[in-house]
């Protein structure tokens, strides 16, 4: 044993930080907010490991400003990790040379001026993650050295309130407290009493009340007046398709208005085809608004929550037996368990994507772009580790192709995995293509890889206007290619089709139509949707949900 | 063709010009002037590569309400927003031109014509103004039809119709404010530059075209109601449209000139004290507007539905 | 920069043609079209017009046609198309609710 050899340097530097930032402390842990600047300058290092929220929704936008503006002669080349690059200032750290190193799941509306600074050497790329991937390396290789967070409300003792949206809060700040990292907090209120403790004192150094209440982003509003009758056909073809056939009642939706879609129509057609009850019951789930009518209508059992969303806080606190609810009455959302929940207790994962290209490799990267993936490729695969059966896993699992090639002659279970796109999108741009742009990023962004979100053995189903191609039942690389062929219409790749093969998928229920399907086209349009607009929904929830301004046409 | 029954019952907002051209007046009755199958559409937009429509994105015609002669003017907002160009201005104004002869034509073969013979004209607006692909063309159309809408004064009552998804904007909030009735939805929206091109050239700050529930308290059916730059304000739906503009050909055309907005010394004075109003009074939002005239929680009145609405809603006193 | 003007000809087996002198189906909002169909003695054939300010997707224009008219075994009709970037399933859906709609008018629907 070597005795000279210290073993808690961690402990005894957060300490001497610490000390260099006792000026700041008013009472308890309470740092004023026109001091936050210095503060910062106190406890964080040169290139010391920041974590800072970089949510999906809620931002810790008071404490990104005041990084910013940090004397990168005092402190620079810090290494960010964050879940999501949402704020202009999450880059202004790279510009102005306070920070110099990032490994993060999702960046959103910064995503090219994130592709910018990386061919510019301004930010040096660790990897893109999706977000359990990125939580799970906070324990391993990537513990914070300082948390970044945001609440709603503290006490004087450091209490923090998360509530309604909770999200990344707590994984991150038990990687970072229990690695003697340093955790300061922005609040909108700092009160006597708290509703109720989500994140303990303990964990928590310094908290600061913000001069204006923090950014929040409803990312998971879609307007019903949006709708268009092809994404109605499409969402019709999934429940008759997909959902129905194999009663599909643990999912994730993923974002996106062909979901909102399916969303819409299960108080009607999907009522009409005697779903309820048998699909749809449990959901790893952000409260969307565009579930009102289902939820209402009784489909829905049960709905964890990655995140909150901006104006459902009150119908959601009036479903308490539907969500997971606090003492206070508040939900509490959690990224890191709603995204273990669509991993392993979640049968299928449905949602959009940009391209897909001829062997199935589904990607919404674009050449410029460096976006990420944020939750989708957790839950948008076949969880290997899942163990415990269920009726729509086993039956993909007894329908998969390729399965006696992998396994020999072991049963096994497989998650349905569906991307839903037309096979044009907007300005006839195709969605089925012979290369990915991902490739074209890798090169810009000297990646390792192309970003890829959902890979080839992964996906189990693809649902075009021109129908569903059931991949996961094909028994080769051949006829995988063939089955999108097939549903890919009028692009590059859909013209390759041939006509006999196609025949022949279809007989084999590779490959379904419409028609195959027995849905009768002209039924697709609006009056499908349970609910046409927002001022709908909101009637249907009773006045409870509150649209933010954005979302108001009256 | 749509089934005009089926269109009573429809959603105004959502219903394109076609169908509201035939669901405001009686069934069956609507003959339309120059459709598709003239195919008179645009000159100039192939030269600039854009797309056409045979119908140049209104539809005109007439039809009648009970004996009552009513041509209808129908704009389609998804056509390049509903703007004005050369040739849909062109059939704007002579379909008012037609119904001014017509009534020329009627009144000189029976000098006691009576009212409910009348003929009436009947905008229903949906357009950002001039199309700027045809610039000046949809300039002139713009004058064209203020003028033939002078013509039609004391003769012709012209009833605007506001209650569509792109509103009236532009060149035509001043065409609808010269018409002698407007009856709107509180889907509907009237003003003269749209929210887009205040916010690109004064600032967000100014004023945030992003918020919508802002844009429609400034510009919406409601607001303008309470402000009495609308006459009426009815559901949306075809059904309720025509039987208000059923009620309102009713009116002689003596009694019409108090529903006009424009056209007096009078109105021209109450405009001016009202200017001198909102600069004493400096509102933040229409909400103090609508408390300045009596509504004691202005906040509730967004999202009051239809009939509360008209019961409580207290309205700015008009003089003239 | 000029609106492209497509051609095309088709001719079926065992035509039949349209059940009224003419119709016209459609708005031309960004991302649709309208159709003017008439009845016209082509020997049989079907000739179609399309006014598009796309290039470059003739052939998928052909197929999307075709396909149509094929369906539907027409003959002796003409199609004129005034289209705004409309996609081939919104191109299909819209000739497909103009036919129905047609049918449904000369059968005794009402105006």
């Amino acid at each position: 044993m070597d005795n000279t050899k210290v073993w808690d340097t961690l402990l005894r530097d957060t300490n001497e930080r610490k000390k260099k930032a006792e000026q700041y402390v008013k009472e308890g842990k309470i740092v004023a907010a026109e001091d936050t600047v210095a503060l910062l300058e106190a406890v964080i290092k040169s290139g010391d490991k920041v974590n800072i929220e970089g949510n999906n929704q809620k931002q810790a936008d008071f404490l990104a400003e005041c990084l910013a503006k940090v004397d990168p002669e005092k402190i620079n080349n810090l290494h960010m990790v964050q879940s999501v690059v949402a704020l202009p200032s999450h880059l202004d750290i790279f510009e102005r040379g306070i920070a110099k190193k990032l490994d993060y799941s999702f960046s959103g509306p910064q995503a090219g001026r994130l592709a910018e600074y990386v061919t510019e050497g301004k930010l040096e790329l660790g990897a893109i993650h999706t977000y359990l991937e990125l939580f799970g390396r906070y324990f391993i290789d990537l513990p914070p050295k300082v948390a970044l967070v945001v609440g709603y409300e503290a006490d004087r003792e450091g209490n923090l309130f998360t509530g309604f949206n909770t999200e990344d809060t707590p994984v991150i700040l038990e990687a970072t407290k229990f690695k003697q990292g340093i955790v300061v907090a922005q609040v909108n209120k700092i009160v006597d009493k708290l509703p109720r403790v989500d994140i303990p004192a303990d964990w928590v150094d310094y908290v600061i009340e913000a001069p204006k209440p923090f950014y929040i982003e409803p990312l998971f509003t879609r307007d019903p007046a949006l709708i268009t009758d092809t994404q109605i056909l499409m969402a019709m073809m999934a429940l008759k398709g997909i959902y129905g056939p194999y009663e599909v009642q643990t999912l994730n939706h993923g974002v996106g208005f062909f979901t909102a879609a399916i969303e819409l129509i299960l108080p009607t057609y999907g009522e009409e085809l005697g779903l309820k009850g048998k699909c749809c019951s449990y959901f790893a789930l952000n409260p969307h608004p565009t579930m009102i009518p289902a939820i209402e209508s009784g489909w829905v059992k049960n709905i964890h929550c990655f995140g909150g969303e901006l104006g459902m806080e009150e119908y959601v606190m009036a479903r308490p037996d539907l969500f997971f609810i606090g003492p206070d009455g508040n939900l509490r959302s959690n990224r890191a368990f709603s995204q273990v929940a669509g991993l392993y207790a979640c049968d299928m994962f449905i949602g959009g994507t940009l391209q897909i290209d001829k062997y199935g490799n589904s990607s919404t990267a674009t050449a410029s772009r460096i976006a990420g993936f944020g939750g989708a490729p957790n839950m948008g695969c076949d969880a290997k580790g899942r163990r415990h059966p269920s009726g729509a896993w086993l039956k993909c699992g007894a329908e998969y192709g390729e399965r006696e090639k992998l396994v020999g002659n072991m049963p096994k279970g497989k998650g349905l995995v569906v991307q839903m796109q037309e096979t044009f999108r907007e300005k006839m741009a195709p969605t089925f293509v012979e290369e990915l742009d991902a490739w074209k990023l890798a090169k810009n962004a000297n990646l390792d890889l192309p970003p890829v979100m959902i890979y080839s053995d992964d996906l189990t189903h693809i649902v075009t206007e021109e129908g569903i191609a059931y991949l996961h039942k094909c028994e080769s690389m051949e006829q995988r290619m063939s089955a999108i062929k097939a549903v890919a219409g009028y692009t590059d790749i859909g013209l390759q089709a041939d006509e006999k093969e196609t025949k022949a998928l279809r007989e084999k229920k590779i490959v379904q139509t419409p028609e195959d399907l027995e849905i009768d086209v002209t039924r697709a349009n609006r009056s499908l949707l349970a609910a046409k607009n927002i001022r709908e929904l909101v009637e249907w929830s009773g006045g409870l949900y509150n649209p933010p301004a954005k979302f108001r046409n009256w | 063709m749509a089934n005009w029954d089926d269109l009573q019952k429809s959603s105004f907002l959502e219903s394109s010009a076609r169908e509201r051209a035939l669901g405001l007046v009686d069934k069956g009755t609507f003959t339309e002037f120059i459709s598709p199958i003239d195919r008179m559409s645009s000159p100039h937009l192939p030269v600039l590569g854009e797309a056409v429509e045979f119908d140049d994105g209104i539809v005109v015609g007439v039809g009648l309400i009970g004996k009552k002669p009513v041509f209808v003017v129908s704009q389609e907002g998804k056509f390049i927003g509903g703007s004005v160009g050369e040739v849909g201005g062109a059939k704007m104004v002579n379909t008012i031109k037609l119904a001014v002869d017509m009534y020329d034509k009627m009144k000189a073969e029976n000098p006691d014509l009576p009212e409910e013979k009348r003929p009436a004209v009947v905008v229903s607006f949906e357009t950002g103004g001039v199309r700027l692909h045809e610039a000046n063309a949809g300039l002139l159309a713009h004058a064209e039809v203020m003028d033939q809408i002078q013509d039609a004064r004391g003769k012709v009552p012209i009833i605007g119709v506001i209650g569509s998804k792109v509103g009236c904007f532009g060149g035509m909030g001043f065409v609808a404010a010269a018409t002698d009735v407007i009856i709107m939805s509180e889907f509907g929206r009237l003003g003269l530059t749209g929210p887009e091109v205040i916010e690109q050239e004064l600032g967000k700050e100014e004023f945030d075209a992003g918020n919508r529930a802002l844009v429609y308290r400034t510009t919406g059916g409601k607001h303008k109601y309470i402000m009495q730059d609308c006459n009426f304000m009815v559901e949306d739906t075809i059904a309720s449209f025509r039987d208000q503009i059923a009620e309102v050909v009713k009116i002689s055309i003596d009694e019409m000139e108090g529903l006009r907005r424009i056209g007096s010394l009078e109105l021209v004075e109450e405009q001016i004290k009202l200017v001198e109003l909102a600069a004493k009074m400096q509102p933040s939002d229409s909400k103090d507007v609508w408390a300045h005239f009596g509504n004691e929680k202005p906040e509730e009145l967004t999202d009051m539905p239809y009939d509360e609405f008209m019961k409580v809603v207290k309205r700015y006193p008009k003089q003239s | 920069m000029a609106l492209n003007e497509l051609q095309y000809e088709f001719k079926v087996d065992n035509p039949t043609t349209i059940l009224k002198e003419n119709y016209h189906y459609g708005v031309v909002g960004s991302g649709d079209m309208e159709v003017l169909m008439e009845k016209k003695d082509l020997g049989g054939a079907v000739k179609v017009k399309v006014v598009t300010p796309v290039s470059g997707f003739d052939k998928v224009w052909e197929r999307v046609l075709k396909k149509f008219v094929t369906e539907n075994s027409m003959g002796d009709v003409s199609l004129e198309i005034n289209d705004n970037n409309a996609t081939p399933v919104v191109v299909t859906m819209r000739l497909r609710q103009a036919l129905a709609e047609l049918v449904k008018e000369a059968e005794g629907g009402d105006k």
